[in-house]
């Protein structure tokens, strides 16, 4: 990968977010910098947050205070902004959200051709090309609904890599699963972390969190109240929430 | 009386050896409870006594029948006594007579259903006549039809009033769309299709057309004014090439110099071949007026789907639009600066010339503004787009047909220029396709409700516009959902357009009611009212086949 070119650049800086549904504050105050090649784990209890903050960087969670910047790009109203950043950050979900009525090779090329402009025999080459990446080359003619759980998360990651985004969410990947699919979807996420995508991912994958990590990232009640490395994170917490979180997690 | 039925069950049960148990079989089929033994009881004395006056009506055929039912009877007997399974007793078992009830009731049933045929067959066919000739009073039968009148009145039955000179001109146009269909489903069945790319192109394209040849030959082409209207001829150039710029801005289109040559040179030539058209006078026009028949029905029915869907389409997504509103800010000071012109300007004109009493109330209409601007602040957060979408559904689904089509005939020259006149054949189709869109816009809206958010989220965090994630994610999910409900409305917009015969244009039904008014075809109303329902029923099932196919079709990568 020829992204590390300027490792050092901020790809990432939210400042201040707040978000509200309605009278709800679901985010307080959030800021966070991310740099290129980052992998960040979110971690918190439900309803922390988490997960409407990192919907809030692609702009599927409207924020309504504070500054989000991706790329150097501000997020505002403008949609040829937010079409910019949608197309430089790509976007994991738990419930995979394939196109039911699509194959999955239509499903993986239809945002290249018509958003990128590819031609049809380029996108289909990269398709494949991903799908070979995440091992389900030989399913490429097939309709999601007749894939695993897992084989149909690992398309979805394929149709979000195909769109060569720079940026990667994850949104709780994995919890949607039967455990013994859990591993094909963790791996494929390692490999690219270890490529040098920048990721954000929210997981309640531990291992996960402490192998391939750079930094985790603790919310509570929609606000950041721990950011540290996982050694660190885990051995050493220092937030009594964070504590009680841990405890609850990994005894029992 | 329980001891003898106990001992009469119990030897039943030994000469059966046990292979059914009678008092569960009574229980179950009669004595069970108290209703279910007075239902098998009156339905039996029924049976008999129907079965007893059927032998003097049709000796014949009620003995046939009775025959048929005992040999039913025993298959499904021997199937359950002594394990015989045949195909034939399992499928009766099921089917007709799966407990005493059921056999009771199959046997009445086909009895009555017998009597109905009989009684059908002999209005419809045995003492009928066929014979156009023959419709006049003197000849009829009073216990047969006389199916005459439907071939004496054909050509009104078809095209209504219609001048018969036009005639060759509709049999072209019927022509046209038969044989385009026979190539189109032929070519389908035998999968050209999908081999031969242009072919598929070339169809499509001459459906598109279709409405357009079909108009020059039942309305025709004016000969009247010069050959080229440069008026007419430069605002058509900039509304084609404004649309071209449009569709290029949506990224619809791409943009090259061959592209705009192609989408620039549309017009004129299209332009061009109308007055060409319209000068050679090989169709001059038609009174629409004129128009009747099954030809109306079908060119309203066509029409009001064909505009109906789009419309509706439009509709259900503006309806559900989430687009920024008119903030506060805006809106408040905007709405009062209006009102304040209305009060100052309108209500003193207005009270300096009272005629009755409301006009004191009417004079003060501008603070109805006020009223407007809270409600679109309070219901729509000030979304104009869904506002609008939203009060012309719920405002046309508040309004009857009838009503909606008188309003588009009285109301049609309120909203044209002076000296310009509407058909109200064309009127009618307008103000129909409004009402039919509202519906379609909520069972299109029911669809796009229907779809998980996540296939949204999906679409936009993909990067597709809002124009790529309708056409390519959402529409086809959606539409797929609601194909019942959208052919439905179809089917109801073929039925209802009989209704056009309230404001004076006679299709199909309408033109029933001019034929049985006709001293030679009085009073043959069955005839024709069995015949109009045949053409309805036909058309209806043909949609709702076709419905079930498609239905099929797009079924492929169910979740």
């Amino acid at each position: 990968m020829t992204m590390n070119v300027n490792a050092n650049e901020d790809v990432i800086v939210c400042k201040d977010v707040h978000l509200w549904y309605g009278e709800f504050e679901a985010l307080r105050g959030v800021s966070l910098t991310v740099k290129r090649g980052d992998v960040i784990v979110i971690l918190g209890p439900s309803g922390s947050g988490k997960s409407t903050f990192i919907r809030s960087i692609n702009r599927l969670e409207e924020h309504g205070a504070g500054e989000i910047v991706v790329k150097g790009i501000p997020l505002t109203h403008d949609v040829r902004d937010i079409a910019e950043i949608r197309r430089e950050v790509g976007m994991v979900f738990q419930q995979f959200n394939l196109f039911p009525h699509l194959t999955v090779m239509e499903n993986i090329t239809l945002a290249p051709i018509n958003v990128r402009k590819w031609s049809r025999e380029k996108a289909e080459e990269t398709a494949m090309k991903w799908l070979t990446r995440v091992g389900i080359p030989e399913q490429a003619h097939k309709y999601p609904g007749q894939l695993s759980g897992g084989q149909q998360q690992r398309v979805a990651i394929a149709r979000t890599l195909a769109m060569e985004p720079e940026v990667l969410l994850f949104d709780e990947p994995t919890s949607a699963l039967d455990p013994e699919m859990v591993k094909e979807v963790l791996d494929v996420m390692s490999d690219l972390a270890k490529e040098g995508y920048t990721i954000l991912a929210v997981t309640h994958e531990m291992g996960f969190a402490r192998g391939v990590a750079d930094r985790i990232v603790f919310m509570d009640y929609g606000e950041i109240l721990e950011s540290d490395h996982p050694d660190e994170f885990f051995d050493n917490p220092k937030h009594p929430r964070l504590k009680l979180f841990l405890s609850q997690i990994l005894h029992h | 009386m329980t001891a003898i039925t106990e001992s009469m069950t119990q030897k039943l049960n030994a000469a059966f050896e046990g292979r059914i148990n009678w008092r569960y079989f009574l229980q179950d089929n009669v004595t069970g409870s108290w209703y279910l033994a007075v239902w098998v009881v009156v339905l039996a004395a029924a049976t008999v006594a129907y079965t007893i006056n059927q032998m003097n009506v049709a000796p014949l055929t009620t003995i046939i029948i009775l025959i048929l039912w005992l040999v039913g009877l025993g298959f499904a007997i021997a199937n359950g006594l002594f394990k015989k399974r045949t195909a034939i007793g399992s499928w009766l078992k099921t089917n007709l007579l799966g407990s005493v009830s059921n056999a009771i009731l199959s046997l009445l049933l086909v009895l009555i259903l017998a009597a109905a045929v009989r009684g059908i067959w002999s209005w419809a066919v045995t003492n009928a006549t066929f014979d156009p000739e023959l419709t006049k009073p003197e000849f009829r039968n009073p216990d047969g039809a006389t199916w005459g009148v439907i071939p004496g009145a054909w050509e009104l039955l078809m095209v209504g009033r219609l001048d018969r000179e036009a005639l060759p001109r509709v049999q072209m146009a019927l022509g046209y769309i038969v044989v385009l269909g026979v190539i189109s489903i032929g070519a389908n069945v035998a999968g050209y299709l999908k081999k031969i790319r242009p072919l598929r192109s070339i169809l499509l394209g001459l459906w598109a057309i279709t409405p357009i040849i079909v108009y020059i030959l039942l309305a025709g082409v004016s000969a009247e004014g010069d050959f080229i209207n440069s008026k007419t001829l430069l605002i058509g150039e900039a509304v084609v090439v404004g649309l071209f710029l449009l569709l290029w801005w949506q990224r619809t289109v791409k943009f090259s110099v061959v592209n705009l040559v192609i989408w620039a040179a549309a017009w004129p030539v299209a332009y061009l071949i109308w007055r060409a058209i319209g000068k050679s006078e090989m169709f001059p026009p038609i009174n629409v007026a004129t128009w009747g028949g099954l030809m109306l029905t079908i060119i309203i029915a066509v029409s009001v789907i064909i505009l109906s869907f789009p419309l509706g389409m439009v509709l259900a997504l503006g309806r559900r639009s989430e687009i920024r509103g008119i903030p506060g800010w805006l809106l408040w000071p905007v709405a009062a600066i209006l009102a304040l012109w209305g009060l100052f300007v309108s209500t003193p004109s207005i009270l300096g010339d009272i005629r009755n009493q409301a006009d004191y109330v009417l004079a003060f209409w501008p603070i109805l503004i006020l009223g407007f601007a809270y409600l679109l602040q309070k219901m729509f957060q000030g979304n104009v787009v869904a506002a609008a979408s939203t009060t012309f559904i719920e405002v046309i689904r508040g309004a009857p047909l009838i009503t909606l089509l008188f309003m588009a005939i009285i109301m049609a020259p309120f909203f044209l220029s002076e000296g310009a006149t509407l058909e109200n054949v064309w009127a009618v189709i307008i103000g129909y396709s409004l009402f039919s869109s509202a519906y379609m816009a909520e069972n299109i809206r029911g669809g796009l409700q229907a779809l998980p958010k996540g296939q949204f989220e999906a679409a936009d965090s993909l990067g597709l516009n809002t124009f790529q994630k309708m056409r390519f994610i959402i529409l086809p999910q959606a539409l797929r959902i609601v194909i019942p409900a959208i052919v439905g409305q179809f089917i109801g917009s073929f039925k209802s357009s009989s209704l056009v015969a309230i404001v004076g244009l006679f299709e199909l039904l309408g033109m029933v009611a001019v034929i049985v008014s006709n001293p030679q075809w009085l009073g043959l109303r069955k005839e024709l009212f069995v015949f109009a329902g045949v053409i309805y029923f036909i058309g209806s099932a043909v949609m709702s086949w076709y419905s079930r196919r498609l239905e099929a079709q797009l079924g492929v990568g169910e979740r």
